[in-house]
């Protein structure tokens, strides 16, 4: 069995939960704080599922990082999602920079396992195949 | 219609002092604020009943840290505000100060910039995120570095040129956390934090001090002061990020905007300005800043670099004092340190590190969040 470590950000089929506002602005993650492009906020603010590919804009390797739980090294993606919203988060490749316009996949890769055994998944990007 | 400074009553600098920033130590920040107030207050030839009011930068030292700071310069009871802006925390100060001279609810008053380096406390939005906490500042600016040599085609060597030129500058600065002069193999041979980026291309965050004073033309007359050391406030704009198109680094196009208009307000053109003290924490970003504030095209801006214009003596100076990269980046007192070397560069005191016939300078300073300052500076 499996489980997400964020499931509020993605799903189990590599989708990412954003949302949209009437004014037609597209944003990640869904939230309901109001709109930054326009301020409107409560029901002019709707789930909006984000298809979990893109472009990537950047990537650079990480060779140092203080936060021991996060060990070094690994790489960081500036992906510009085909819905609009631009996201940064880990490649699943921890070593390698990718170069730029790359089209890019999400995908979910184990990072631990649960208390009750289940096999933890984190969301991440990797070059299209 | 709203106004801008200009409309307003003038302002000058009349004091400018600092605490030298310095790596971590045991020294308490009272020691480090009220080093750099009396440095300003002896610059100005200026006693502390004078001063009006007070706006204390601080972005580390949590609660009310100005009161057991000032306390020590006698109690005189003027007004007091603490300034949070992250890194604008001293540029915001200053602002503030200059606001309230030019106004006329004060004559004179005092920005200070005072932080140790603490841990960085930011509470939930209530919104997740997928890896924010692997995203270091470093690692923002090691994307921008890739963006920018993949777009303009420029090579990590002439990025990092950068931090060769500022730490000679910083090297003839007393003030400077990193005085020493460094190779470009040097800087290209240490220690990498993240893609090209290497421990000498970045800001080292420490502590320190730095204060400025600002009188208006009445309060100059009435305490006697220099006038010829004076330096006039001929701009503040501040502006904060927008929604900007995918794949525009919003540092870049929030420093146009702000630069755009300050620059507008003052009516100076980019070609005037002698002096530029830029946020360059990481190399990139003198780079995408001088681009911006209008020095030249985008992705020219190793051409200038490599050909010295940006050097002390060149067509402009840029950081003289050695920048955040080899002054130093204590976070509070940033701000408020441009702000005095550009005073220093203006009337001619810079000794080693004097830029000839400088007239015009620049401060320019980005904060998380982000927002930006520039304020403009002038000698009559």
């Amino acid at each position: 069995m499996e489980t997400l470590l964020k499931p509020t950000l993605y799903a189990t089929d590599g989708t990412l939960q954003g949302g949209r506002c009437t004014c037609g602005h597209v944003f990640f993650p869904m939230q309901g704080h109001g709109c930054e492009v326009c301020g409107r906020h409560g029901a002019d603010l709707q789930p909006m599922v984000l298809k979990g590919r893109g472009k990537l804009l950047s990537s650079t390797v990480v060779h140092l990082h203080i936060d021991k739980a996060r060990a070094a090294p690994f790489t960081i993606g500036k992906i510009a999602l085909a819905d609009g919203p631009v996201v940064r988060t880990l490649l699943v490749d921890p070593t390698r920079e990718i170069e730029p316009g790359t089209a890019m996949v999400t995908a979910l890769v184990p990072v631990g396992r649960s208390e009750n055994g289940q096999t933890i998944l984190d969301l991440r990007f990797a070059p299209e195949t | 219609m709203a106004r801008t400074l200009k409309d307003l009553r003038p302002v000058y600098v009349v004091g400018v002092g600092w605490h030298r920033y310095q790596n971590p130590s045991e020294t308490p920040y009272v020691t480090l604020g009220v080093t750099a107030i009396r440095d300003a207050l002896a610059d100005a030839r200026l006693d502390w009943p004078a001063v009006e009011s007070a706006y204390v930068a601080t972005a580390l030292l949590g609660m009310a840290s100005g009161r057991p700071m000032l306390r020590h310069l006698g109690a005189t009871g003027i007004p007091l505000s603490h300034v949070e802006n992250a890194s604008a925390s001293g540029s915001t100060a200053f602002r503030q100060a200059c606001i309230e001279v030019a106004s006329g609810l004060t004559d004179v008053s005092l920005a200070v910039g005072v932080d140790k380096r603490n841990p960085v406390r930011r509470d939930s939005t209530g919104m997740d995120n997928l890896a924010e906490d692997a995203i270091a500042q470093f690692t923002h600016f090691s994307l921008l570095t890739n963006e920018y040599a993949h777009r303009h085609k420029v090579s990590f060597e002439d990025i990092a040129r950068v931090a060769v030129k500022n730490h000679r500058n910083g090297a003839k600065n007393k003030n400077a956390q990193r005085q020493q002069e460094r190779t470009l193999e040097e800087v290209l041979g240490g220690k990498k934090v993240a893609g090209s980026l290497t421990a000498l291309q970045c800001t080292p965050v420490g502590e320190g001090a730095a204060a400025a004073i600002v009188a208006s033309e009445d309060g100059i007359k009435r305490l006697g002061l220099d006038t010829s050391r004076a330096i006039r406030v001929i701009g503040s704009t501040a502006r904060s990020e927008r929604v900007y198109a995918a794949g525009l680094g919003f540092d870049a196009v929030l420093t146009k905007e702000t630069t755009t208009i300050a620059l507008q307000e003052a009516q100076v053109s980019p070609q005037e300005l002698d002096i530029i003290e830029l946020h360059d924490a990481f190399t990139v970003e003198e780079l995408h800043y001088i681009e911006n504030i209008g020095l030249c095209p985008e992705g020219q801006g190793v051409h200038l670099l490599k050909e010295g214009t940006l050097d002390i003596g060149g067509r402009c100076a840029v950081n003289p004092s050695g920048g955040l990269i080899a002054m130093g980046h204590p976070i509070g007192p940033t701000g408020i340190g441009q702000i005095g070397e550009i005073a220093l560069q203006l009337r001619g005191e810079a000794g080693a590190r004097q830029h000839p016939k400088a007239r015009t300078g620049l401060a320019h300073m980005v904060g998380v969040g982000a927002v930006c300052y520039v304020h403009l500076l002038q000698r009559p």
